[in-house]
């Protein structure tokens, strides 16, 4: 290798960045997750974008609270009918903190929900959909009634009458549609009447399959996102990628690498 | 002749020589903004379940501002409940008010929201133009003003729709007389008034025509019998409707008294 034939005239580095560095080393020889990561983070983004666009990692963060007040859930909740209700009321009223995780994780559904919304509005208005984020915009685009999908299943299990009788009516509007309409409704009931089947079915659906679901097209989503870029505002002076009046002028001559203090300068 | 597609992809090259030469650093600059807005979700949610918490009793009937902790404990015999969704679905919740009739119900459960999906999904697809300012984008802007406002008054109107028609012990005893019931139909009479049977179905106008479920004042003129009646409160499922819940929890005496008030509901 270059280094084994021309030494570095550098010092030696300290022992304490060697240290420090032997174990970021290791792990990028092996997997290059070191490089990978200083990619995401160090990446550019055109020097103009908006508030509005940190839309998308809000609803994530929202969507992490779900995950880790979920998990938190998960440990003292039972989604047995005889034992359900008693465990919300436990964890509401006698866990330490039990109110915080269970209040954070009713309420953070609705901001994920909303905020949701709020992106794909923001996407919407700076026609950030068009050529070549198309496929982002349906990854995008079928998260929302996953998430939707994932709200309703959650609904259920506290296993209170508004609960129990939101679900009812749910399941039987999902009877109506035609051909597919009654199996997907005997699915999700799992029986003739709501009950102890309905329950672990939507408990399994709304811990398992579809967060799964939600995270794998997160993931898609944000490499998507690394890959493409993140457009300027559509309204921007500057905007990444606008055609400058100069580039007709100039010929080959990229007006975007020209910094415009050097404007009518050496031109 | 630079074609629409070669257009397209020069503009992008320019679009990431542009970020090289003229962006800035994900980190620290994008990643600020991001971490700020992410706090204030966070601040947003736990104050949200604050005021929630505090704001309410242990009590299901001790209702906060935002709501009780938990309503009572679900009860498949239970009576008188009043069925809502959470309030992300009353846009489809009021979207099914509209379409009320038998044959247009389906449009309100399915064919809308699927109609609204495919659309959602195709978008890219369905506005192919490279101009991306709103304002030179008058079909786009034009949808998405009627979008905002259409999912804002189905909300809005899901929201406050009147629920729970009125039971008074006057509903019952205006049925009585008006259909010269015999006394015997009149337990079945108050269940129905007090049920949610009047959420779909009504009688003698009151109610709330929903989901195509038919009015249930002349019900028994066909004379199918009160034990037809039994069965098909007890499960609509053997019956061939998919839309009607299952009762059979209310137990054999409430069905029986339902069945006898249906049966006996043959007078215009």
């Amino acid at each position: 290798m270059a280094s084994t034939t021309t030494p570095p005239r550098r010092k030696p580095p300290s022992r304490a960045s060697v240290a420090v560095n032997y174990p970021l080393d290791w792990l990028e020889e092996r997997s290059g997750l070191v490089g990978g990561t200083k990619y995401f983070l160090f990446r550019k983004v055109p020097g103009d974008i908006n508030w509005m666009q940190t839309l998308g990692s809000a609803t994530l963060t929202a969507f992490l609270i779900q995950l880790l007040t979920g998990v938190i859930l998960a440990m003292y909740y039972k989604p047995d009918p005889n034992s359900a209700y008693a465990s919300i009321v436990h964890i509401t009223n006698d866990v330490t903190l039990g109110w915080l995780v269970r209040g954070m994780h009713k309420w953070g559904a609705s901001m994920f929900i909303i905020l949701m919304f709020l992106h794909m509005g923001r996407v919407f208005l700076f026609g950030a959909y068009k050529y070549p984020r198309e496929l982002n915009w349906i990854v995008g685009a079928l998260l929302i009634p996953i998430g939707l999908f994932e709200g309703f299943t959650g609904y259920l299990l506290p296993w209170d009458q508004t609960a129990y009788w939101a679900t009812v009516v749910g399941i039987n509007i999902n009877g109506t549609a035609p051909f597919l309409g009654p199996f997907i409704a005997q699915f999700l009931q799992g029986g003739a009447e709501i009950g102890p089947d309905t329950l672990s079915r939507f408990y399994s659906l709304h811990m398992l399959l579809l967060p799964g679901a939600i995270i794998g097209l997160i993931v898609l989503h944000l490499y998507l996102v690394v890959r493409l870029g993140v457009s300027s505002p559509p309204w921007s002076k500057d905007a990444a990628g606008m055609e400058r009046p100069d580039d007709v002028q100039r010929g080959n001559g990229r007006a975007g690498l020209t910094r415009p203090t050097r404007r009518g300068g050496d031109v | 002749m630079a074609t629409g597609v070669d257009r397209r992809r020069a503009e992008f090259k320019r679009y990431k020589e542009d970020v090289q030469s003229r962006g800035k650093p994900f980190f620290p600059f994008a990643m600020w903004h991001d971490t700020v807005m992410s706090l204030v979700v966070v601040v947003i949610t736990i104050a949200l379940a604050a005021i929630w918490y505090f704001d309410s009793g242990e009590d299901p009937e001790d209702v906060g501002i935002l709501g009780p902790r938990y309503t009572a404990e679900a009860d498949p015999g239970t009576t008188s409940f009043v069925p809502r969704p959470d309030w992300f679905f009353f846009f489809l919740f009021y979207l099914l008010r509209i379409f009320k009739w038998p044959e247009s119900v389906i449009l309100g459960t399915v064919g809308i929201p699927t109609l609204c999906l495919i659309l959602l999904l195709a978008l890219p697809f369905l506005d192919v133009r490279a101009e991306r300012r709103i304002i030179r984008r008058p079909v786009a802007l034009v949808a998405g003003v009627l979008v905002i406002i259409s999912m804002g008054v189905l909300t809005y109107k899901g929201a406050t729709a009147e629920e729970g028609i009125s039971t008074s012990g006057d509903v019952v005893e205006q049925w009585m007389t008006e259909g010269n019931l015999p006394p015997e139909a009149r337990k079945g009479a108050e269940l129905v008034a007090e049920s949610g049977c009047l959420n779909c179905h009504t009688y003698r106008g009151v109610g709330s025509p929903n989901l195509g479920a038919p009015d249930l004042t002349e019900i028994g003129a066909q004379d199918q019998g009160k034990d037809y009646f039994h069965r098909y409160v007890a499960n609509p499922r053997d019956f061939g409707n998919n839309v009607m819940p299952v009762y059979q929890s209310l137990g054999d005496e409430n069905l029986d008294a339902i069945a006898a008030f249906l049966d006996a509901s043959r007078n215009p």
